[in-house]
């Protein structure tokens, strides 16, 4: 279950926000794109997930071409993406959230979309306790969570996760990437995690891609990546 | 006091049928983030086929049902010859701007509401025609006493009822509902959670047709039929759905009983050629005080 | 540029006129009605493809027009030369009104603000009949050539001083609008239509400026109006919606972009019945179909330009042309 992207383009008007990147996302790993604001990272995985067109390029899942896919077949493929911004619906109750999530499977599989909500709910006590509050009304943490919650329920195969960390307390970052680590092992989830908080995301990779202005600068296993003084120095400012 | 009872009784007769209008206008706007101003028209020429069947010798039931199937096809065809082309063209076109984006679905469902209303007067030789109630339309006598409201008002209110008893089922406890809520209220996470958001709009195109047939059908009883006998009904209906609050749905219910008991008591209390003006100043207080409606969310939608 | 479009209307007069003078007398009619549609649709043109707004009540802004020039004629005893700049200025002052109420809503919040405007103008004569004379309404015309004027070119019948007439307000009213469109008010009118936040930036007072946009139009609608009165009757039956949706078709079939579209809309809404009407009397097509064939074509050719080309006949001219 890998996802090989190669020579990817995205524009929009005359900017050119993901540039001929190429890079590959393991099964069961955790790949991370890390960058600073601007570098294109959102853009990337929105193209990924078919919110965005690219202008060239291809992404195969699984030697499965995605692009020319609208992002609700792309979803039933096994890919789920968490957009930036803890992305739920805050007029939804939390438990209308989640079952949102699974809502396309609920012909097929409607006994593994049961477990699959009680799996999540283990996984996020927190959103059990407020299952019937209304998303608007949870932290910017419980947010985030359910947001994860709403990808999982579906049953992905690989996550895209956009920004998770932005505007947590450290703390429950924290938890947040602890939580996605382990379902990664013990699971055998694939997760590219965009990040612009570079250590904590290296910190949790396998695999660290770095991003700069669209393009791909470095590609490497995420321990070397987090060695390399300059790369640091040059790309992440720490 | 008769007066009063009879201005409320007949105002909540109205405004159940605003209700189902507004209703119908709130599904499209939400589900399609459009105004259908060919609604009405669908309603007229459903129910002119509802007529056609009648005067033929089929059962006024046998009828309503197929004006509402009617209406449901006719919901959903509007979507796939023009709502959906147009979303794919000017996508491309120079006219992109936001504000000419919101403009052109509502001249093209007005070229409909044109379409619609030529077409019935070639059917139905643009005649006038009554339409049957399955009740009585006149005030209902009980234990000797007329009372202020007929057997038709009491028909048209449960049946509204009825209605929205089961739309509002639908909405809280099918999947369906909830897909249609979600992409309604944030599309990009609905598709992103596999949501068809594509059938979704055809879907509220469908609901909404069905219940402009049904609103048709309550209406034409107590009117004339003709091409252009529903337009007011239309323009009714938008108030009430303004005032109510254009993206919520029981909303739409609430604006269709202001507005019905509005124009009841301006009926009664003054006369039918102070209706328009009371519309007219009833949406301009409305929009000035609160532009999103009693119940509508408090975002304010401007572009 | 001021020049410019000085000779550019001039032009146009000219080029009317002498159509006119090769045209029988109803035909010469229909050249003035479609003159006058052209006014109107002026307004919708710099309103909606200028601005961006949309306006279902034009019709209601030319009913002031028609019945501020009428009871300035029959209560004043003006003739038509003073009677049409005081609906002129009627109707600005209802369009400033309009705007001030307006300016907040857009799209379709304010189509269908305005559709609700556009039934109940008209019906206001009903309730106060007796200052607008309900259903009847008042009859007024455009009187006769003045005697000088029969002196020069002979005596000009009455089909003739209307086209004469019209072709006098249909110039003034394309003069200004020209100006409008290439001057500094009409560049931050499109830059309000495209980015509203944008223009805000840059200094664009938005809610002022819609207000101002509202004024301007509604001067055109009410030119309009008092001179499609002039052609008979002034009551509310004459001011109908269905007038509103006429004016807004022939907007977008000839092209909301720009003034030649104008033109282009106005001549095909006014003359297609009577081409209509030629082909199917022909073909001899029973009358309950001839009847309704105009409203049927101009209701699909609406929906057919939405969705094929919603830059209209001019915008898809003007499209290749640049190809």
């Amino acid at each position: 279950m890998t996802l090989e992207i190669s020579h990817l383009t995205t524009q929009f008007g005359s900017v050119t926000a993901v540039d001929d990147i190429s890079f590959t996302a393991k099964a069961s790993e955790i790949t991370t794109v890390i960058g600073a604001n601007g570098a294109g990272k959102s853009s990337l995985l929105r193209t990924i997930s078919g919110l965005e067109k690219p202008s060239s390029g291809s992404i195969k899942w699984n030697g499965r071409e995605l692009i020319g896919l609208k992002p609700e077949a792309i979803v039933r493929l096994g890919v789920a993406h968490v957009p930036e911004g803890h992305a739920v619906i805050s007029e939804l109750t939390v438990a209308e959230n989640i079952a949102m999530g699974g809502l396309f499977r609920r012909r097929k599989n409607r006994a593994d979309l049961e477990s699959a909500s009680k799996e999540v709910y283990e996984l996020f006590p927190r959103l059990e306790e407020r299952r019937k509050q209304l998303a608007g009304t949870l932290s910017g943490g419980e947010r985030q969570m359910l947001a994860i919650a709403r990808a999982l329920v579906a049953r992905p195969q690989l996550i895209l996760l956009d920004e998770p960390s932005l505007g947590l307390a450290p703390l429950v970052v924290e938890q947040i990437i602890a939580t996605v680590n382990d379902l990664c092992r013990k699971t055998g989830l694939s997760v590219l995690l965009v990040e612009q908080n570079a250590i904590t995301a290296l910190g949790v990779a396998d695999q660290g891609v770095l991003l700069s202005l669209g393009k791909v600068v470095a590609d490497r296993p995420a321990k070397e990546l987090r060695a390399d003084a300059t790369l640091r120095a040059a790309y992440l400012g720490y | 006091m008769n007066l009063f009872l009879s201005a409320f009784f007949s105002g909540t007769a109205r405004g159940a049928i605003y209700a189902i209008v507004a209703l119908g206008l709130v599904l499209v706007w939400r589900g399609a983030g459009i105004i259908n101003f060919a609604q009405m028209g669908q309603a007229m020429f459903t129910t002119y086929i509802a007529s056609t069947l009648i005067i033929s010798g089929k059962s006024y039931w046998l009828a309503f049902v197929i004006a509402l199937i009617a209406g449901a096809m006719l919901g959903a065809l509007i979507d796939i010859l023009v709502m959906r082309p147009l979303s794919r063209v000017h996508r491309a076109e120079a006219l992109n701007s936001p504000a000419m984006k919101a403009t052109i679905p509502v001249i093209a469902s007005l070229g409909i509401l044109g379409l619609l209303q030529a077409l019935a007067g070639m059917f139905w030789v643009g005649q006038e025609r009554g339409f049957p109630a399955p009740v009585a339309i006149e005030g209902l006598i009980v234990a000797g006493r007329k009372m202020p409201f007929t057997a038709f008002d009491i028909f048209t209110i449960a049946i509204v009822a009825l209605v929205l008893v089961l739309t509002s089922l639908f909405f809280r406890k099918t999947g369906t509902g909830l897909a249609m809520r979600a992409t309604a209220l944030n599309q990009e996470v609905a598709k992103l959670s596999g949501i068809r958001t594509t059938q979704v709009r055809i879907l509220s195109w469908i609901i909404s047709g069905a219940a402009s047939s049904l609103a048709g059908l309550l209406i034409a009883p107590s009117s004339i039929l003709s091409p252009s006998s529903l337009d007011l009904i239309l323009i009714i209906g938008f108030t009430a759905a303004v005032v109510g609050g254009l993206d919520s749905l029981p909303g739409a219910v609430l604006g269709g009983l202001i507005v019905g008991y509005v124009i009841s008591f301006v009926n009664f209390y003054r006369s039918p050629e102070d209706i328009f003006l009371a519309i007219l100043i009833l949406l301009l207080v409305v929009l000035l005080v609160r532009p999103n409606g009693v119940m509508g969310s408090k975002q304010v939608r401007r572009v | 540029m001021f020049k410019k479009n000085m000779i550019r209307a001039l032009f146009f007069a000219i080029a009317i006129l002498l159509v006119g003078t090769f045209l029988d007398p109803y035909n010469q009619s229909q050249l003035s009605v479609a003159l006058i549609i052209f006014i109107a649709v002026l307004s919708i043109t710099l309103l909606t493809g200028a601005s961006g707004q949309i306006s279902l009540g034009q019709g209601a802004l030319m009913a002031v027009g028609g019945y501020a020039s009428a009871l300035t004629i029959l209560n004043f005893n003006l003739n038509l030369w003073l009677a049409i700049p005081i609906a002129v200025l009627v109707s600005a002052l209802a369009g400033l009104l309009l705007g001030v109420t307006a300016a907040r809503l857009s799209g379709p919040y304010l189509a269908g603000t305005t559709l609700v405007i556009a039934l109940a103008i008209p019906s206001l004569a009903n309730r106060f009949e007796s200052v607008f004379a309900g259903e009847i309404g008042f009859s007024v015309d455009f009187g006769s050539s003045p005697a000088w004027l029969n002196k020069v070119i002979g005596d000009v019948p009455v089909e003739k001083w209307q086209l004469i007439v019209t072709v006098i307000f249909a110039t003034i009213a394309l003069f200004f609008a020209l100006n409008i469109l290439n001057t500094r008010t009409g560049r931050s009118w499109r830059a309000l239509r495209d980015h509203d936040i944008a223009a805000s930036l840059q200094g664009v007072n938005v809610g002022r400026s819609r207000i101002f946009i509202f004024m301007v139009t509604s001067a055109f609608a009410g030119m309009a109006g008092a001179l499609y009165g002039l052609r008979g009757i002034v009551s509310p039956s004459v001011y109908a919606v269905s007038l509103s949706l006429s004016l807004l078709t022939a907007a977008i079939l000839g092209g909301i972009r720009n003034i030649s579209g104008a033109m282009i809309g106005s001549i095909i809404i006014v003359f297609l019945p009577d081409w209509i009407g030629a082909v199917t009397s022909r073909l001899s097509v029973p009358t309950r179909i001839s009847d309704y064939l105009p409203a049927l074509i101009t209701g699909l050719l609406l929906v057919a330009t939405v969705v094929l080309s919603p830059g209209g006949l001019s915008g898809s001219i003007h499209h290749k042309k640049h190809k």
